[in-house]
């Protein structure tokens, strides 16, 4: 892939999901690979495939309810929505990663 | 708990995996058809746009695949994967898997079978309050043939006051007695016991009470104690028993209780009293009568509680010199007491049964590596194309165990088939042999958690070696070796050797166990009884002393040669006689004797004989030899003299250099002497079996000194079985209120002596015809893979000028060469484990030259015949064809 691109950090991609449903509402799964893909302004190497599996480990926690609905388009597609734990799960989420991202650049500007 | 929620999910995933995959399919066709739809919008065209959108997407199958592992079982999944794959490769190979299968099927078949009836009769739980602190106490003296007797009361008392080791001693005495008043009479197997002696045990009657400290009294009321098995058989199970008045002896005695089902010590008691010993008695140290059971201190253990009393006892006998010297104390655990004579044999065929399992495993392992080694190139190949170690251990694993279920399922179902079998271990009307009780052996949760914990056993003992061989294989290496295909590997044919070995060892030591035991068991069988127990019917019967006390001889001697005329007038009869002690029937009692002119011996160790009594015709009706001098006649009666005839051992023991015919004999004591003069000499009886030793037996009339204890025999003519209705009502003509304690035919007797010995003889001959075969299974597969593996090798030979008897004695001395090791190394081991056997051997050593050598012989025979075929095989390779295949 493009060597330019970060590759997509273990787990986050799990909290982009959260917080893509968490501001656009219900989407199906290209509305949140493009919607991630914008946010990031094309500076994440991802895969739209990648997607799949993790909204697959996001239902498995029950951070996420999927069902199938009509597109603007009138097209059958899958909707993801977050459910009352994932909406708790993005707090928890949100200030591990803030400490972790913390602690990463301390440490950069430490050993710099 | 998101890992419930997850697994839930997952396990969903992993059933409904149709369903869902169309569902991502869907949903992936949907992302693909959004993407398209956009770069339409931006321009591109159909073609581009599906191109880049699928370039956006990454791979799709990636995608999938990933998206499968996350949803599912991956685990489960690539099991159930093997375990088709294994199906798959079995089926390919199915003679050796049915040959795998069968071998451990019987492995584990014999050993769940033999293991089913050690737990019902080693590891039954016993129903008594904490049983480990439970021992049963005996005195043995060398003077009384060194055997666990019972003791005197006065040691008892003794030991009781002294010792300080027991928390509770309590005594007990064998005490028969007649039932009457209630259909048929019958003779109870009773005992006397202190009411301590119930506590000891700890069980509470089912209904009822037991009797108190003050009720075990001499004078005390005349309370009994009921078996459950009496009181559902003779009592229909009457709720009101209790407080109820019964006849025994002519006494009444009220029932106080009813003890619970499965209460059976000592075993097959139907009624208990009170033991009501006289303070009296207790200064007695001459009659050995009381049969005691003690409960150790805390914290005692059974050796130092032994060590203890023995220094007790050591004191006593210098106190009463005549009576305890040369005493030593036995204590014997509850349990071990219980299992008596077949604790034992159990555990040396529970061994031998582990060794046809580890033969079993070792033949299994065998194949394995055979067929692993023809799958060779298969690893190489998917070890090349990616697959790690890793993944082909656990698909070997899989087949392994896909074996050991099938051979353990097959083995249970022999369990249960072969049990029934087992049960004719037990003959459960044995009087002399000291055998808990079986009726039955279930296959309980207990046996099926063995069966499987053996089957995972050898699943892993047989499945771990040719995995470690197979993983071992490098991939370039065995590409290459089979294309230039000279020698087996070394590896793999140091492993099968190694399976051959000791396949070869363990079967000799099996072999070399079953020879000692059948050797023995054919003595025993051939040797003689000193009686002829064919067409020969018994009678025993006891005289109850309320209607024949011992003041009253003459009634019981009228009642006797009563019997003995109408028995003998019967039609079908021979003749017919009576004694005290049946032979091989666990009854005896024994006399102490003088000989004229010596005083007893200050030691204590006064010579004791089986005390038998018997009438005029006895020897003739089973069949003893008068050796010299005379039968009894019916002129030796009360007031004539006092004749006794002596047997062969007596006679060599105690009048070595002269004829005892016209010696006498004191019966009585030094001071108090009783003369019986020697009249004759009759040949030796195994009274207590073929296997057991003869003991010194006196023989006295039944005229002169008549005994309670009663067995009448006769010789008949026809099948003796069918006289025992005529004989009884002959018996009841003369007292019809007497109960036949047991009517058997004496040759059903002496075959019931054997049942241990023929079983358990007959156990390990199957045991080891199996491991025979077993090894010889194992020994031709593996001879005839390394014909096969060589065929390049010999072809190469033969090309180069070897003759085809050059190739036979190759391939034969390379099969000897493993057969002799593994002879070496089994004779070791027989020899070592021989000594185990040494206990149940009967005039066989357990070191025994000629059974070694035959079994060795026997052996190599086999295995040079097993070797033989695959030799021949290479033998007629064709050189040409050899060098050309592959």
């Amino acid at each position: 892939m493009a060597e330019s691109k970060s590759d997509v950090l273990q787990g986050t991609l799990d909290l982009m999901v959260l917080k893509t449903l968490e501001s656009m509402g219900p989407l199906h799964g290209y509305g949140i690979a493009r919607r991630i893909e914008q946010v990031s302004d094309a500076t994440l190497s991802l895969n739209q495939g990648t997607i799949y599996p993790a909204l697959l480990r996001l239902q498995q926690r029950g951070y996420i309810k999927a069902e199938w609905g009509t597109s603007e388009n009138n097209r059958r597609a899958k909707y993801y929505s977050l459910s009352r734990l994932g909406k708790k799960q993005i707090g928890a989420e949100t200030e591990n990663w803030e400490r972790i991202a913390a602690t990463m650049s301390r440490f950069l500007a430490v050993s710099r | 708990m998101d890992w419930v929620r997850i697994l839930i999910s997952r396990c969903a995933g992993f059933f409904g995996k149709g369903k869902l995959d169309e569902d991502l399919d869907e949903e992936l066709r949907t992302h693909i058809d959004f993407a398209v739809e956009e770069n339409v919008r931006r321009g591109m065209s159909e073609q581009e746009a599906r191109t880049n959108a699928l370039r956006e997407f990454g791979g799709m199958t990636q995608t999938r695949e990933q998206y499968r592992i996350q949803r599912g079982l991956p685990i489960l999944e690539t099991m159930l994967q093997d375990i088709r794959f294994g199906f798959r490769q079995l089926s390919k190979s199915r003679g050796v898997a049915a040959t795998s299968i069968l071998t451990l099927a019987f492995g584990i078949g014999a050993t769940t079978s033999i293991f089913s009836v050690v737990k019902a009769v080693l590891l039954a739980p016993l129903p008594y309050k904490d049983p480990g602190r439970i021992v049963a106490v005996w005195t043995t003296n060398p003077a009384r043939g060194g055997e666990p007797l019972p003791s005197t009361p006065g040691d008892f008392a003794i030991w009781k006051q002294r010792s300080g080791v027991f928390e509770t001693l309590a005594l007990s005495y064998d005490d028969e007695m007649t039932l009457t008043g209630k259909g048929e009479p019958q003779l109870l197997i009773g005992y006397a016991v202190s009411a301590n002696y119930l506590r000891i045990l700890g069980v509470a009657p089912q209904i009822g009470r037991l009797y108190t400290d003050q009720e075990d009294k001499p004078g005390g009321p005349k309370v009994v104690l009921l078996s459950n098995h009496l009181w559902r058989t003779t009592f229909q199970s009457d709720p009101e028993i209790v407080g109820k008045a019964i006849t025994l002896d002519g006494s009444s005695y009220t029932v106080l209780g009813v003890m619970p089902r499965g209460f059976d010590y000592p075993t097959s008691v139907e009624i208990w009293v009170p033991a009501a010993i006289a303070p009296a008695a207790f200064d007695d140290f001459s009659h050995t009568y009381v049969r005691i059971l003690g409960r150790l201190r805390p914290g005692i253990s059974i050796a130092e509680a032994q060590k203890t009393l023995n220094a007790v006892e050591a004191e006593t006998a210098i106190a009463h010199p005549t009576t305890d010297s040369g005493n030593r104390v036995v204590l014997v655990p509850l349990r071990e007491q219980l299992n008596g004579d077949i604790r034992k044999p159990l555990l040396i065929l529970m061994g031998a049964v582990l060794l046809v399992l580890l033969i079993a495993c070792a033949n299994t392992a065998g194949l394995a590596l055979v067929r692993n080694t023809q799958r060779q190139k298969e690893i190489a190949v998917r070890l090349a194309l990616g697959a790690t170690r890793q993944r082909l251990l656990r698909q070997f694993v899989t087949e392994s165990l896909l074996l050991a279920a099938n051979g353990g399922a097959a083995g249970i179902a022999l369990t249960m088939a072969g049990t029934r079998f087992l049960l004719g271990l037990f003959p459960n009307d044995v009087a002399n042999l000291n055998i808990p009780k079986v009726t039955q052996i279930p296959i309980n949760d207990g046996v099926l958690l063995f069966a499987l914990a053996i089957t995972l056993l050898t699943g892993f003992l047989f499945g771990i070696v040719p995995v470690l061989n197979a993983v071992r294989i490098n991939a370039d290496a065995t590409i290459n070796e089979s294309e230039r295909g000279s020698t087996a590997s070394r590896h793999s044919s140091f492993s099968r050797s190694v399976m051959v070995v000791g396949e070869i060892a363990l079967a000799l030591m099996l072999l070399t166990g079953a020879g000692l035991l059948v050797a023995s068991f054919r003595k025993v069988v051939n040797s003689n009884l000193g009686f002829q127990p064919d067409h020969v019917l018994s009678l025993q019967l006891f005289l109850p002393p309320d209607r024949y006390p011992r003041s009253d001889q003459t009634k019981r001697i009228r009642f006797v040669e009563g019997v003995v005329n109408r028995l003998s007038a019967l039609p079908g009869v021979k003749s017919a006689a009576a004694t005290n002690f049946l032979p091989l029937t666990g009854f005896w009692g024994t006399t102490t004797f003088l000989l004229p002119g010596e005083a007893p011996p200050k030691d204590g160790q006064t010579p004791e004989a089986d005390n038998r009594v018997i009438t005029p015709g006895y020897l003739r009706t089973m069949g003893i030899p008068l050796i010299r001098g005379r039968d009894f006649s019916a002129a030796d009666r009360t007031n004539a003299l006092h004749v006794a005839m002596i047997n062969q051992t007596l006679a060599r023991e105690f009048f070595p250099n002269k004829d005892p015919v016209g010696e006498k004999l004191n019966l009585g004591s030094a001071e108090q002497p009783d003369w019986w003069r020697i009249v004759g000499i009759v040949g030796d009886v195994k009274a207590f079996g073929q296997d057991q030793p003869t003991h010194t037996d006196i023989y006295r009339p039944f005229a002169q000194q008549p005994y309670s204890l009663v067995a009448f025999t006769l010789r008949t003519e026809t099948e003796p079985a069918s006289m025992v209705k005529s004989s009884k009502e002959a018996l009841w003509s003369v007292d019809p209120n007497l109960p036949v304690f047991r009517a058997v035919p004496m040759d059903l007797l002496a075959k019931q002596t054997l049942a241990i010995p023929r079983a358990s003889s007959a156990l390990i001959s199957a045991f080891a015809g199996l491991a025979l075969l077993l090894a010889c299974i194992g020994i031709y597969g593996v001879m005839s893979y390394a014909v096969a593996q060589r065929t390049r090798e010999i072809g190469v030979r033969m090309a180069l000028g070897a003759r085809r008897g050059d190739v036979l004695i190759m391939m034969m001395v390379e099969g000897a060469r493993l057969t002799l090791l593994g002879i070496t190394i089994g004779l070791a081991g027989a020899l070592a484990s021989a000594r185990l056997l040494a206990s149940l051997l009967f005039e066989v050593t357990a070191i025994n030259p000629l059974i070694f050598s035959l079994a060795a012989a026997l052996l190599i025979a086999i295995a040079m015949a097993a070797a033989w075929l695959p030799a021949r095989n290479a033998a007629s390779i064709d050189p040409m064809q050899a060098l050309r295949a592959e």
